[in-house]
């Protein structure tokens, strides 16, 4: 079976639910559920002892475990979970149906681009922090299509920045992901030190590529001998689309 | 060491399903407030409304003054009220009736906000 049918299905299987409590069948708010919600109640509980608006102890333990599943299997929670990643995914995969191409982002552009994550995490912890409000809601994909629009959005400006998020996403694969997560941007340095990591077998590689082409993050595989890109959220799409049995796998390595 | 393909789905949920229990682990409320009674009587609801920090000070505001109430403590995502009552002074139907009474709107009108769907 190949190994993305098995994704798409857990995937499938979280973004049912999380619309299930965005519906409001669930005990909790599926805001309860976001990692980065942990995050934004760092602050407040330092300071108070206390979780800050919509914020709690789930937010909290939620991002322990990822930051945890981070140090052993890198971004598995951004590849195999999270339901942006999983719509930011179909998105590009269908503008790629729609419109294909073969161009790709200048890997220098790519790079820097990414650095607006980093800005992203430090503009909304500092206004969280400082305002007690979760700041984020109005430019949150998340928030923003699971509470339908709901409250804490922004009007117009939440209008523009969710279209220029779908419209990038149908470009760039993995757009909000790859420039804009903050959660992405909290689990990088965790992510970098992940244990198990996807391995190229030298002299098995032929150097075709194609795992390249098949990383939804643009990462090249056959260029390294160990994956340890920070982007990585073994997905396992290259192993694949490696036509060498056994050049690309799965391994444990420090 | 090489590992099979299957074992990063399987990490994932039991990571994320051991994530899901830790949440005990933090007990800290979305606000603790003390008015100064002496009541030790113990009474946990499910607040249906208690949603963010906002929604949990504007229903622990309600108990400001009200006789008996030692202390309340919320946690806003789990919908959870906690509160220390002195039982010779109030019973947990009038924290109820508290709980749900109409609130007085700006422009007039009254709707009921919060409603108790569960005391233990």
């Amino acid at each position: 079976m190949k190994t993305r049918v098995l994704r798409y299905s857990m995937l499938t299987v979280v973004l049912g639910l999380t619309t299930y409590l965005a519906l409001g069948f669930g005990k909790r708010s599926f805001e309860a559920y976001c990692p980065f919600g942990g995050m934004e109640s760092l602050w407040g509980l330092f300071r108070e002892g206390q979780f800050s608006c919509a914020t709690g102890p789930l937010n909290l333990s939620m991002l322990v475990a990822v930051i945890i599943l981070a140090l052993i299997a890198k971004k598995a929670f951004c590849g195999w979970v999270c339901p942006i990643g999983f719509l930011s995914e179909l998105i590009g995969r269908l503008g790629l149906k729609i419109i294909p191409r073969n161009t790709k982002l200048n890997p220098k552009l790519n790079d820097r681009l990414k650095l607006i994550r980093y800005v992203g995490l430090i503009l909304a912890l500092y206004f969280t922090y400082r305002t007690g409000e979760l700041i984020l809601r109005g430019y949150d994909p998340f928030y923003i299509i699971f509470s339908g629009f709901g409250h804490g959005t922004l009007g117009l400006v939440t209008i523009i920045v969710f279209t220029i998020t779908i419209i990038g996403s149908f470009l760039i694969p993995m757009f909000f992901c790859r420039y804009l997560c903050p959660l992405g941007a909290t689990i990088d340095p965790f992510s970098r030190l992940g244990l198990i990591k996807i391995a190229r077998d030298e002299e098995l590689c032929i150097d075709c590529g194609d795992c390249q082409a098949a990383c939804p993050h643009d990462i090249a595989p056959h260029e390294m001998i160990y994956v340890r890109h920070r982007d990585c959220t073994n997905c396992l799409e290259c192993i694949d689309a490696c036509p060498e049995k056994d050049c690309l796998t799965l391994k444990v390595k420090l | 060491m090489t590992i099979p393909r299957y074992s990063i789905p399987i990490l994932t949920i039991v990571l994320l399903f051991a994530g899901y229990f830790l949440r005990f682990a933090f007990t800290q409320p979305t606000t603790s407030v003390e008015f100064g009674e002496t009541g030790k009587a113990k009474l946990v609801c499910i607040v249906d409304g208690v949603k963010c920090k906002g929604t949990a000070n504007y229903f622990t505001n309600m108990f400001n003054g009200v006789e008996g109430i030692s202390s309340i403590e919320t946690i806003a995502t789990e919908h959870i009220a906690t509160f220390t009552y002195d039982p010779t002074k109030i019973n947990r139907e009038q924290i109820r009736k508290i709980i749900e009474q109409p609130i007085l709107l700006r422009d007039g009108s009254s709707r009921q906000f919060f409603s108790c769907v569960k005391m233990k």
